[in-house]
């Protein structure tokens, strides 16, 4: 990543930002100017959760791990503002016995931000290692638990917090301009993440929590990363809002506050920051009109913005389960339109000098239960060589490879890239030493640009595949025969064309080795001879060898150097193509025995 | 030893509450990777349905039915409105959906009924003591803890026994396979929310004849709980949801009565305690008590 | 009794079945061979219902059932063995069978499990044992009395034997011949062609989602072009 391009995003990201809160900022004078001073106060309650939303957007919308609890931080955020934006005298006489020293310290807007925010990333980025170490549910219970925690000790941490009667009389903020300032950083905070290295690959992470890892990106940094800084933006958004309110108290940022917040960010789609805009404003709108609809006189204020909440969140989960916007925005539109590919798109056969290590799986012993998946495999493939591996339904070629790319731990045996030993290495760690696989049931990133697989990958072999030279994206899909297919959803291509993009994506990892899961499974016997040619040019160009799973024996025997037999989790034969077509054990093994 | 009997006491009381809802919550996540977060309104639905019974001069023997009655029809409509049209959409979606019907029913009983609480008079017995060994025991502890045993046992024969039954725990572990011995997938789905409602309708009567009176969010909280517990034990295990259920119980409890002695002063802080020791339980076994496994192809 | 018709069936981009067409009569036995993603499976899933054909149509005894739920086949009569054999592994043998008889009355379910009893005393000893915990041979067999406690009219079946210990590849081989002189019809997808065509009154043979050769399971057999279409042409 050079400045140039890193200067290049930040300014996109600005631009993007700054149109869009123009928009919000033209509708809110609109609003404001023709009604008196409490739409003011509306703008900025709406302003404040256009923060917080941003602040979920980086989490839960780029690594798609939902949370509940995020309002337990802009809580402590929102505490520890007031905590030191109190007048000393009204601080003695609320909390006369604060502890840690805090009788005595008294900041300006910008300093309490800047404590508040300090605080909270503190207790995130603790926390967030438990978050973002769990799978499936279990982060979503630890963060509603976090919330629990914070709302109790909020609740009856008497000498800090003043309990359920709150802190008022923080110094307030004159006006809405650092809320609009705070919105705008969020924006850009928001737009930039994903602009960025770490950005991508958590959105890898959302897309296939299977194929990312795959591809060497590690699940925990990717969701850290997206996690601490959606706790900074959460802290930025409850602390404008403490100041903004001049007051706090333990029922402003409960889960039902939580919910809200979602409920802008799914609305709107939570995929992208436009959509979490377009949400933020929507919602707002409706909340407020569905508000006035009730009498304040008769409780029932409350009551028709639920109606609203539930309503709307029901209509997008039955009709649009992406949010209004799905997956289209203004900073993915301008980078569309600001992206210059580079001069040369024609496959231009250029070949990359082999790496010098061979990969060898030797012994492979795999029980699943009483089920002897693999009973001694072996396999090894030398440098720029290309290995079919072939036998019948069920004979362990997916499990082979999955335990040489670490998915499946091996009883016995061994597998090694040259002096590296990658027995016990997990699939990241195997990606990361140069082995790169498709998967059988197509894993791609789908609601991405076919470009943006390719690219996405590339950007992990120029993190840790820097010593082999990284291949260009648009080569590589020049080489699939992808290109006219570049800016279209991976998603959204047929078939035979999602299985080219699997390859390229693998190659753009610059592997040493490519393991191909039945690349040509579903094709039609053309699409299957272009496949060859796919495979060639691009294990061609990044100098890999290939190890190939196939059940079409044309097309192995037109690919491989040499084929591997494998039946009942053991190698049955191997040898030339033409040996292996000779051998009768190999008609057997496909046929059956006639006994 | 009387303060630890009498806390046991409490904890399952409440625990096996959490257990009734948990289990109705791993019913349904079997069956269609649903983690209903608008399973809580039951009690909310039953709660209102026997104040405007009590309103009308029903008495306090046909509540069970009627409370039952309802959140049975209520949880099966919940399926027929919203989840039937998102069925095979992800868990996330699907998630988000029920925390939909969730608002809105908090929203049509503000509208419709009062966002104040409606209360009504509790059956007079509720809060009698009697004392076994220098120990009291409150009636509704044990009515708590002697509907959900029977209940609990109730569900194991109907899971074990019977031709329901075996089809829900068939098609919580392979929906597929079930539909080719001929099950019936909207009947089984039915079935299983039938089932989780009338669970959630006997939590729902112990809730009421404790403390009687409806209110719009009176179903939120325990319904967290329940989740939590369903989670706890491994969201698909039925087993797990009661253990979850009651050993969620049993540590509020248990570290309400002797968090204090532990540490002087920290007694106001016994909920966060549990919930920090669950967050802990989460990071090092993400999948909760009893692992339930999906196989998914690679 | 079942009629293909020129089927298309596709899972999202993937076009797995290419109109193929088959027919199976009353009391015939019909396997369906080819290589691996020939479409084999895919065509037994149309069938059953658990995939809903693009184009095309499947007749069953008169019957337009084509993209019909799997529970109300099962009632028409036609049931299926599915591949990898789809055990409820945390349910006994017991409530296994149960289940698959849930479209019986209760006195004719309890008929049936008797007779399945009988028909596998293998299972019998496993009675109460999870299937989870079967051999591989045992939990085949209970994945077929499974099926036939339906008391289908058809039997579909893939890959019977896969990844069973040749012993029991032979139990399971005996099985489909007894069920034959029984008289039931079946139509089996099976990977061991060689002695499936021995036994099959007419076969197809699928490559590429396509039926590319038909007919009696012995003219099959001794076309020595088989191993070819089988694993491609080179």
């Amino acid at each position: 990543m050079n400045a140039r391009a890193g200067l290049v995003r930040i300014t996109r990201s600005m631009v993007a930002s700054a149109a869009l809160i123009s928009i919000v900022a033209v509708l809110a004078t609109a609003y404001t100017r023709t009604g008196g001073a409490s739409r003011h106060s509306l703008i900025a309650e709406m302003l404040s959760n256009f923060i917080l939303v941003l602040g979920m957007q980086v989490f839960i919308g780029n690594t798609g791990v939902l949370s509940f609890g995020h309002m337990a931080f802009a809580h402590i955020a929102a505490y520890a503002t007031a905590i030191v934006a109190i007048p000393l005298a009204t601080k003695a006489k609320a909390l006369p016995d604060i502890p840690f020293g805090l009788a005595d310290v008294k900041y300006g807007p910008l300093g309490a931000t800047m404590f508040a925010v300090a605080v909270t990333m503190v207790v995130g980025t603790i926390f967030g290692v438990a978050v973002c170490r769990a799978s499936g549910l279990a982060p979503t219970m630890i963060t509603l638990a976090a919330l629990f925690v914070v709302e109790q000790v909020v609740k009856n941490w008497q000498e800090l917090t003043r309990g359920a009667g709150g802190l008022s009389g923080i110094t307030r903020l004159e006006g809405n301009t650092w809320l609009w300032v705070g919105a705008f950083i969020a924006l850009v905070i928001a737009h930039f993440f994903q602009e960025t290295r770490i950005g991508r690959f958590a959105i890898a992470t959302r897309e296939d929590e299977l194929a990312a890892p795959a591809l060497g990106i590690r699940l925990f940094t990717a969701r850290y990363a997206a996690w601490v800084v959606s706790i900074g933006l959460i802290a930025l958004g409850g602390s404008l809002r403490a100041q903004s309110l001049g007051s706090v108290n333990p029922k402003q940022f409960t889960l039902d506050a939580g919910i809200l917040i979602l409920v802008m960010l799914v609305v709107g789609g939570m995929r992208t920051v436009s959509g979490a805009v377009l949400g933020t404003v929507l919602i707002t709108a409706g909340n407020e009109l569905f508000r006035q609809l009730g009498d304040p006189e008769r409780l029932d204020i409350e009551r028709f913005p639920d109606l609203f909440l539930g309503g709307a969140m029901l209509l997008a989960m039955l009709l649009r389960s992406g949010g209004l916007l799905g997956d289209r925005d203004l900073a993915g539109w301008l980078r569309r339109r600001m992206y210059r590919p580079p001069p040369v798109i024609e496959s231009d056969g250029v070949a990359t000098e082999p790496a010098s290590n061979t990969l060898v799986a030797r012994d492979i012993e795999v029980h699943f239960g009483g089920f002897v998946a693999l009973d001694g495999a072996r396999v090894s493939v030398r440098p720029g060589e290309v290995v079919g591996l072939i036998g019948p339904n069920g004979a362990g070629k997916t499990t082979l490879f999955n335990v040489i790319t670490g998915l499946v731990q091996e009883q016995g045996g061994s597998v090694k890239l040259g002096d590296h030993d990658l027995s016990e290495a997990t699939p990241v760690e195997v990606a990361r030493a140069g082995l790169a696989r498709t998967f059988q049931n197509l894993r791609l990133f789908k609601s991405l640009s076919v470009r943006e697989n390719v690219a996405l990958t590339s950007l992990v072999a120029g993190r840790h595949r820097a010593h082999r030279p990284r291949p260009e994206t648009e080569l590589l899909l020049a080489d699939a025969g992808l290109t006219e297919w570049a800016d279209r959803q991976a998603g959204t291509l047929d078939y035979g064309n999602q299985r080219r993009l699997e390859l390229a994506r693998a190659a753009a990892l610059a592997p040493e080795f490519l393991l191909l899961d039945e690349p040509t499974s579903g094709m039609s016997d053309t699409e299957t001879l272009a496949m060859v040619e796919s495979v060639r040019a691009v294990a061609a160009r990044i100098g890999a060898g290939v190890l190939v799973i196939d059940h079409d024996l044309a097309f192995i025997t037109r690919i491989s150097d040499h084929i591997v037999v494998l039946n009942e989790g053991r190698v049955l034969a191997e040898g030339t193509p033409a040996e292996v077509r000779a051998n009768p054990l190999v008609a057997e093994a496909y046929l059956g025995t006639s006994a | 030893m009387t303060k630890l009997l009498q806390s046991l006491v409490d904890g399952l009381g409440v625990g096996s509450t959490y257990a009734l809802l948990a289990l109705g919550i791993s019913v349904i996540f079997g069956v269609m990777h649903l983690v209903n977060f608008a399973h809580g309104e039951l009690i909310t639905v039953g709660a209102y349905v026997s104040y405007f019974f009590f309103l009308h001069g029903g008495s306090w023997w046909w509540m069970p039915v009627v409370i039952i009655g309802s959140a049975v029809l209520a949880s099966v409509a919940t399926e027929l409105v919203a989840f039937r049209w998102v069925r095979n959409a992800s868990p996330f979606t699907l998630l988000l959906t029920s925390f939909a019907l969730e608002r809105l029913s908090h929203a049509l009983w503000q509208i419709f009924v009062s966002p104040k609480q409606r209360a009504f008079p509790k059956p007079s017995w509720v809060f009698n003591q009697f004392k076994v060994a220098d120990i009291n025991f409150e009636v509704m502890d044990v009515v708590t803890i002697a509907v959900t045993a029977v209940t609990l046992a109730l569900t194991a024969l109907v899971f074990k026994r019977t031709l329901f039954g075996i089809s829900v725990r068939g098609a919580a572990e392979d929906f597929d396979a079930a539909r080719l011995m001929g099950v019936r997938a909207n009947r089984v789905i039915s079935g299983a929310f039938a089932y989780a409602g009338f669970l959630a309708g006997i939590a729902a009567c112990l809730i009421v004849m404790r403390s009687p009176a409806a209110e719009p969010s009176m179903g939120a909280d325990w319904l967290l709980k329940a989740v939590i517990a369903a989670v706890i034990g491994g969201l698909g295990s039925f087993t797990g949801a009661v253990i979850g259920g009651l050993v969620l119980g049993l540590l509020e409890t248990l570290s309400r009565v002797y968090l204090p002695d532990l540490a002087e002063g920290w007694d106001k802080f016994s909920t966060a305690v549990v919930y920090v020791l669950i967050a802990a339980f989460f990071v090092i076994r993400p999948e909760g008590v009893f692992k339930v496994s999906h196989a998914e192809r690679v | 009794m079942l009629e293909v018709d020129r089927i298309t069936t596709r899972y999202g981009a993937i076009t797995a079945l290419h109109d193929a067409s088959l027919s199976v009569s009353a009391g015939e036995l019909v396997a369906i061979v080819g290589p691996n993603g020939a479409g084999k499976t895919t065509l037994l899933n149309t069938v059953a219902g658990l995939l809903r054909p693009a184009t095309g149509s499947v007749r069953f005894e008169g019957n337009d059932i084509t993209g019909a739920e799997p529970a109300r086949l099962v009632r028409a009569g036609l049931a299926l063995v599915p591949e990898h054999r789809r055990l409820f592994k945390d349910l006994t043998v017991d409530e296994n069978l149960r289940l698959a008889g849930c479209t019986a009355k209760s006195h004719e379910r309890r008929h049936r499990l008797e007779e399945a009893a009988e028909l596998f005393p293998v299972l019998r000893l496993k009675w109460t044992t999870s299937a989870g915990y079967l051999s591989g041979g045992e939990a085949q067999q209970l994945a077929i009395a499974r099926a036939l406690m339906c008391n289908p009219h058809l039997l579909l079946l893939d890959e019977p034997t896969l990844g069973l210990a040749p012993t029991m590849v032979d139990v399971v081989f005996e099985l489909l011949v007894r069920l034959r002189d029984q008289g039931r019809t079946m139509l089996v997808v099976e990977q061991n062609a060689a002695r499936v065509l021995r036994l099959a009154d007419r076969a197809y043979l699928f490559r590429s989602g396509r039926v590319v050769t038909t007919g009696t399971g012995a003219e099959l057999a001794a076309d020595s072009s088989l191993f070819d279409s089988f694993i491609g042409t080179t």
